[in-house]
This record gives structure tokens, C-alpha cells and sequence, in this order.
């Protein structure tokens, strides 16, 4: 069976922490999860493999006493827990120089961690939504040299993302399934289901600064990365989302986007780099539904976004039929454009080539530089895939199997 | 203490020819066209072509840019073929609803065009990664429902292909609100009609204002250094077989390393260290729709696009509203009620990124000369590279 043909729901395949009472039915299938309501972070060093086979020095988490145990991650685990909560975070540093823990836009913040050091911060889990946590220390060198994670509040009560919905985000999750705009698909129960979201954590890798940091941690010595240097000098040569670049981010299905026209899914976007982006979404304009944790009140229905260092953006993807297909819109597709459907375009040089079924698009940055690997190999940087698998009616495109 | 290594992501052997797709697309290789219906406008655009863009000090910058071949000769004193051949490409206009089929020839090498902010089928989105690219002829297919701002370019190769310049303003045209039945397109520098909320509008086809003068400002930037490299410049070596071996990644490259030092403005040119304000006189094709001039009374619709790989910020030195985003206008139901139009002050600098395009509208009162200005900021540093200038004549 290829790997195409599954549907996905959930994070499969992304490290994941579940603390306290966070239940999304479906949501998780390979999640660890913490004792009680405390999450154990470990700072330790690793080589991260770029897309290109080139292994790059890191400073990155893991989770050693979660169940299952979680090992070194790029990014670090991704943290769930519920609006109002307590939490506790106990971060262990095995590192060379003094480290430090913060969740970005939060005042949740530890001071700084001795080498061999572990520091503990306590709080409530703020309002609903998709935060970044970072170790800020020698900003921005500590980041950026891997030392970040996404951490995702989910709201206790509603039927959106947020504990605070603006009243235009309320109207949009409240129609979505329920308007003849928003179709919902036959076989969903719900129009926005909360296990449909991904997460897309940006980041890019310039290795001049990792192979200093190596240098340094090789001769038992700390740091002597230099944040303005850093500032004035950072040239990515690789760019990830969730870990991974071009064809490996592509065909992970922790960062496809994929369903069924009429199964929306939220997609938290956050960039834990340096360098500016232009997210360009093919197929679907997309709603803007929080930026930087603020709900908006104008909800812009748009193609490509900024998405600027430390954001944290919430799309709704509509998961509407691509709207420009041409003819009628009542036709299912599978009868509009069975050609394309069954169609498998000859691969070159040989190659077998892939079925159009399920109908793919890409998600890529515009700016285009974040396209590249090791200062070209288009389009082996910052994209991720988005998946058409069925009509609305229920009916699936060919090669979709359950 | 050995360090851990995390691998860069699996190659599962079933997927091999789906990651080989990827860093290799095919070609159509023959397939002219997939669910062919009638059309009802057609138009035809060829890639690629060379052209030289002009500086003022009589430099030349060589670009690649896509071809109107049944465009008429241009009038004098304009170049024969300027409205056949040039930079940005010729601009497309579409009655929206429109079922169009677009025959794009490509030639010398293989391209794409992608309709940018259209959201057609895979084999119609020209993207090559996800369906192939193009040899020869290929019809695509789609229907535009929404009117406002978009563009084309090609999605080969992109960083490369698209600062090449293969790129032009594709406009999608409501109908007037007076005869909705009828579809049409308008002349562009304007008079016409855009997708404006209304909340006066008994039928959808309410949703627009009346424009008088038609702007557009789509600034881009260039790196001379790139514009010397071959199509397939810093490509993967091809293995059907093992499509990602690490020996077969270009080490040398420098598509990540993008230094402007030329700036332009609807294709209007500057050297960074030329501070020129641009004008409508000196490009009889582009100058009136940079520098527009527009009677008090009257209605400007400026269409705004960053076709750059940096960030641009823009300042207006008159008040504007902002009525449409990516071809969206906002606020009109059902899809866009979530959001609605916002006023732009004098003054209020905004930012795009690439890709973003804003559809303003200005309804001067005082006759006077209005400046405009764009900074080009570094996408890493924010540093200021270069600032435009031009300028909105109200009289
Ligand atoms: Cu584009
Ligand atoms: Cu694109």
C-alpha cells in the first residue's frame, strides 16, 4: 500500500506531550504522555540530518521520563495542555552554558539554568492557542540554534480554537458545516473537528553558527555564538518545517493538510527563526483567525501571509472545492474531472510517476529563497503539501483507502 | 559520549517515485489538455522569452518574460512590439465567471504558468512538483469566480524562473452592476469596476465601486548576479532510483543569498544608489500606472503586489481604504463577511510580503501632488535597501 493512500487524522509522527486533561478525541495516536500535570524537559546536545544528508551540531529537547520516553527532538516536543490548568515544567540542562525557558507572548519564564542545572516554573496554562516556547537566553542564538517547541492551549469549553473568540472568529467556526457556504462533508459529525489541525513550526539553519557552537562544545567549554553577529550575519542554507525540509516535509503526514471538501482543518503556524516569510496556500484562500495570540476581530480570507520571527498565526483552511475549477459547481468532481483523476503522469526518465488522485497542491513560501537547500535544489525548503481526498457527498477520489 | 543524530526524514521504498516526482517533475509529454470544456475566452501567452530590461544610465539587465504573441502592434511612440513583449509580461484581463482556456507555449526549455490567487485543478495550477511541467503546448483550464487582483508567473524552478521576471498582472473584471448578465473586461490605467463590499448591494453582483483611474504598483527587486545563470541553474542531479542520495544535492549554490541591487517599480528600473523619483513620462507603457493622475471627484484604484523575495513597505501621502486582499474583496458575503475595509490615513506605512497584493482606493478632494513611497527591507535584517518614489497627481 503506498503511504498516499492512508488518511491521517491526528499527529502522527510529530513528538507530542499531553499534560493534564487534554481530550480531543482521536487527536493523538503515538503521544506521550506526563505525570500528573508536570512535563520533563531535558536540554541536550544532538546532530540534526538537513535534507541534503549534511548532519548539523544542535542544542535541542527531549523528554527522557515521559511514557513513552521522548528522545533528542528538532523541534522540541509539542506541549498540549487545557485553558487554566496547572502545569508544572521541570527543564534540565546538560549543556555547556546557561539556558532558559520561556513561552513566547506569555510571562512564563524561568531564569537562567546552570549547566547541570534544573529549574522548575509552575503556572496556569494561558488562553487558548498556539504559543511558542524558547529558550530566549543570547537572543537570538539559543533559538535558533534549536532550542524551541510549540506549545498548544486548548480551550475548555466551545466549539473553537479559543477560550475568547472574537464574535466574527465565533460566526465562522459556528458556520462552518452549517451554511451553504460551508457543506459539510457526509461522513463528519461536526463542521470544525478539533483533532483537524496541524502544527507548521518554522525554522532555518545557517551552520557557520552550529559548527561554532560545535567547536565550543567539543572543547567542554560554553558558547561563544555572538547574538549580534548572529543578527548581522544569519544566512540560512536550510529551511524546515517541523524538522524537515522539501520532500521529507512534503510527505510527512504530521504536516500534510489533507481531508475531504467540507472537513476544515486549523493550521498553527509559527517561525521560531530569523528570516521573514511569505506563506502561499494553493487550492484554498484561508482564514486568518489568530495573530500573535490576539483573536482577530477582521478575519482576512486571504492567499499568502507574512509570517515574521517569534509569530504565531492561526489559518482556517476551508477545505472549501478549489473554487476556480472550471464548470459547474454542483457536479462532483469525480464526474467534472475524471480525466485528471485517473490519470498518472509518465515520470521522467522512467519513473513510474504518480496518480493525480488524491489531488495534491503545495503550500510554499513566496519569498523563494526559503525554497532552496544548500543555496539551491528547488524546492527542497519550506513547503508542505495539502491533500484533496474526496467530493463533499462522502465519495472518495481514487487511491484513498480507509 | 556519542551526540544522537535525528535523520533528516524517511525515504519508504513504495514513495520513491513520489519523491523522484518531486525533485523532477515530469512533462505533460503530449497531454494537451485534461476535462476539456467549452470556453468562453481564450488567450494565448509564450515562454520564454529574452528581454532586455533598460536602466537609465543605458545598462542592461538580461530578463526571461513571457510572450503575448497576438497582442496588435503598439502605437507610436511606443516600440512596435511593447505590448507584445515586456517586463512585467503583459497583463491578462478576464471577465470573471469567464470559462477560460489559456494556450501556453513553452519552448527552448520546459515551464509552468500558475495563475497565482486562482484555485483551479493540480493539472491547471502549474505547479510541476504536483502534476508536471510544460513542453510545447498545453491548454490550461479554469474559471475565475471572484474578481480583484492576481498575477502569473511561471513555478519552475521558481526562485530562479520568477526573479527572472517570468511574471505579469492577471486581472479578473467584474461585470457593471448595471448589465450583471453581460461579461467584460476593462481597459487598464481604468475607467472600470472592482470587487467592493456594498452594503446598499441587492444582488452579488452589487459587490463593487466604480473606479475612474486604474493604478498599479508591483515592485520587485534584482540580483544582477542571478540574472547570469542557466534555467536549470543549482538543480538536483536526476536518480529515478535514489532521488534524494545526498550526493546528488548541488553544494555550490546561491539561490539563498539574494542581494538586489537594482529596484523596480511596475518594471520601471533603478540602480540601489539612484534615488530618482519615478515618473509617468518615462515609460509610456507603465509610467501612467505608477504616477497616475486622477481628477478630485473622482475614484483611483491602485492594485498593489509584491513580486519580490524581500519585504516592502509602502506609505501613501493621501488617505486610501483598503477594499480587497489576494483577489478577495473584503467583507462581501459569503465567503469574505468575516472581514470588511479598513481605512488607510496618509501616512499609515503597510507591509506586504511576496505575493500579498491590496487593492486600495483613493477619492482625492484637494488638488495636489501626493507622494508614494516603497522601502525595500532586508527579509532577515529588516535593513533598509533601497526607497522608490513616485507620486499620485490629483487635479
Ligand atoms: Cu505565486
Ligand atoms: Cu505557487
Amino acid at each position: 500500500m503506498k503511504r498516499r493512500d492512508f488518511i491521517k487524522t491526528g499527529l502522527t509522527g510529530l513528538a507530542a506531550i499531553t499534560v493534564g486533561n487534554v481530550k480531543i478525541p482521536g487527536l493523538f495516536r503515538t503521544e506521550a504522555f506526563a505525570a500528573g500535570r508536570t512535563i520533563d524537559l531535558t536540554m541536550e546536545a544532538a546532530m540534526v540530518e538537513m535534507v541534503d544528508g549534511t548532519q548539523v551540531f544542535h542544542w535541542v529537547f527531549s523528554s527522557p521520563l515521559s511514557t513513552p520516553a521522548i528522545g533528542p527532538s528538532f523541534p522540541g516536543p509539542a506541549l498540549f495542555a487545557t485553558a487554566g490548568e496547572d502545569i508544572t515544567i521541570n527543564i534540565k540542562n546538560t549543556l555547556k552554558e546557561p539556558h532558559a525557558f520561556q513561552i513566547v507572548g506569555t510571562r512564563i519564564l524561568t531564569p537562567p539554568i546552570s549547566p547541570g542545572q534544573t529549574r522548575t516554573v509552575s503556572f496556569k496554562a494561558p488562553a487558548a492557542g498556539s504559543y511558542l516556547y524558547i529558550d530566549p537566553l543570547n537572543d537570538p542564538v539559543n533559538r535558533v540554534l534549536g532550542l524551541h517547541g510549540a506549545f498548544i492551549v486548548i480551550p475548555a469549553t466551545g466549539n473553537t480554537p479559543y477560550s475568547f473568540p472574537t464574535p466574527m472568529v465565533q460566526q465562522l467556526f459556528n458556520d462552518l458545516g452549517t451554511t451553504p457556504q460551508f457543506p459539510r462533508h457526509a461522513l463528519s459529525q461536526v463542521g470544525w473537528d478539533p483533532a483537524r489541525f496541524r502544527i507548521w513550526l518554522h525554522h532555518q539553519i545557517d551552520p557557520a553558527f552550529n559548527a561554532q557552537a560545535q567547536a565550543d562544545f567539543d572543547a567542554g567549554r560554553a558558547s561563544t555564538v555572538n547574538s549580534a553577529q548572529m543578527r548581522a550575519n544569519f544566512l540560512p542554507r536550510y529551511f524546515t518545517i517541523n524538522g524537515k525540509s522539501g520532500v521529507f516535509a512534503a510527505h510527512d503526514h504530521a504536516t500534510t493538510i489533507e481531508g475531504r471538501i467540507g472537513q476544515p482543518m486549523l493550521v498553527r503556524i509559527l517561525n521560531s527563526g530569523l528570516y521573514t516569510y511569505s506563506n502561499h496556500l494553493h487550492a484554498n484562500h484561508f482564514y486568518v483567525t489568530s495573530l500573535n495570540n490576539v483573536v482577530q476581530d477582521n478575519v482576512l480570507f486571504i492567499d499568502s501571509q507574512t509570517l515574521k520571527p517569534l509569530d504565531r498565526i492561526d489559518w482556517v483552511v476551508p477545505f472549501i472545492r478549489p473554487p476556480d475549477i472550471a464548470g459547474d459547481p454542483n457536479i462532483p468532481l469525480r464526474e467534472l474531472i475524471p480525466e485528471e483523476l485517473a490519470l498518472t503522469i509518465p515520470g521522467a526518465q522512467g519513473s513510474p510517476g504518480m496518480p493525480q488522485s488524491p489531488l495534491p497542491y503545495p503550500m510554499h513560501c513566496h519569498m523563494e529563497t526559503s525554497q532552496t537547500a544548500a543555496g539551491g535544489n528547488y524546492p527542497q525548503g519550506s513547503i508542505a503539501h495539502f491533500d484533496f481526498l474526496g467530493d463533499v457527498d462522502g465519495v472518495d477520489f481514487p487511491n484513498v483507502i480507509e | 559520549m556519542a551526540i544522537p543524530i535525528i535523520p533528516r526524514g524517511d525515504v519508504p521504498p513504495e514513495e520513491i517515485p513520489a519523491f523522484f516526482n518531486f525533485t523532477t517533475p515530469p512533462t505533460n509529454g503530449g497531454i494537451k489538455q485534461v476535462d476539456p470544456l467549452t470556453p468562453t475566452f481564450t488567450f494565448a501567452r509564450n515562454l520564454l522569452v529574452d528581454f532586455d530590461l533598460v536602466l537609465p544610465d543605458g545598462g542592461r539587465v538580461p530578463m526571461w518574460i513571457i510572450e503575448d504573441s497576438n497582442a496588435p502592434d503598439a502605437p507610436p511612440p511606443l516600440p512596435k512590439d511593447a505590448l507584445r513583449r515586456n517586463f512585467p509580461s503583459p497583463a491578462i484581463r478576464i471577465p470573471q465567471n469567464a470559462l477560460v482556456r489559456a494556450d501556453v507555449l513553452c519552448q527552448g526549455n520546459t515551464h509552468t504558468i500558475h495563475w497565482h490567487g486562482i484555485e483551479p485543478t493540480p493539472m491547471n495550477d502549474g505547479v510541476g512538483h504536483t502534476s508536471f511541467e510544460v513542453a510545447g503546448h498545453f491548454f490550461y483550464q479554469f474559471q475565475p469566480r471572484d474578481a480583484g487582483t492576481y498575477f502569473y508567473h511561471c513555478h519552475k524552478n521558481t526562485v530562479l524562473h520568477f526573479e527572472m521576471g517570468l511574471y505579469g498582472l492577471l486581472l479578473v473584471d467584474p461585470p457593471d452592476p448595471a448589465n450583471p448578465s453581460v461579461p467584460v473586461t476593462y481597459p487598464t490605467g481604468g475607467p472600470g469596476f472592482a470587487a467592493r463590499v456594498n452594503p446598499a448591494a441587492v444582488a452579488l453582483t452589487d459587490h463593487v465601486i466604480h473606479y475612474d483611474v486604474e493604478a498599479a504598483w508591483v515592485p520587485d527587486s534584482i540580483d544582477s548576479r542571478w540574472h547570469l545563470l542557466g534555467h536549470d541553474a543549482f538543480m538536483q542531479i536526476s536518480d529515478p532510483n535514489d532521488p534524494v542520495n545526498p550526493a546528488n544535492f548541488t553544494q555550490d549554490g546561491i539561490l539563498n543569498d539574494f542581494r538586489p541591487d537594482i529596484f523596480v517599480l511596475t518594471g520601471i528600473p533603478r540602480r540601489i544608489n539612484d534615488p530618482t523619483p519615478i515618473t509617468a513620462a518615462e515609460n509610456p507603457v507603465f509610467g501612467p500606472l505608477v504616477a497616475p493622475t486622477v481628477g478630485v471627484g473622482q475614484t483611483l484604484l491602485a492594485r498593489v503586489i509584491n513580486a519580490d523575495y524581500i519585504i516592502q513597505q509602502f506609505t501613501l501621502g493621501i488617505d486610501a481604504e483598503v477594499i480587497a486582499m489576494d483577489g478577495r474583496g473584503l467583507g462581501i458575503p459569503p465567503f469574505h463577511q468575516y472581514s470588511r475595509p479598513f481605512p488607510l490615513p496618509a501616512g499609515t506605512p503597510f507591509r506586504l510580503t511576496s505575493a500579498m497584493r491590496w487593492d486600495l482606493i483613493v477619492k482625492p478632494t484637494t488638488p495636489g501632488v501626493y507622494p508614494v513611497k516603497i522601502e525595500f527591507l532586508n527579509q532577515i535584517t529588516g535593513r533598509l535597501l533601497y526607497t522608490a518614489r513616485t507620486t499620485i497627481t490629483v487635479v
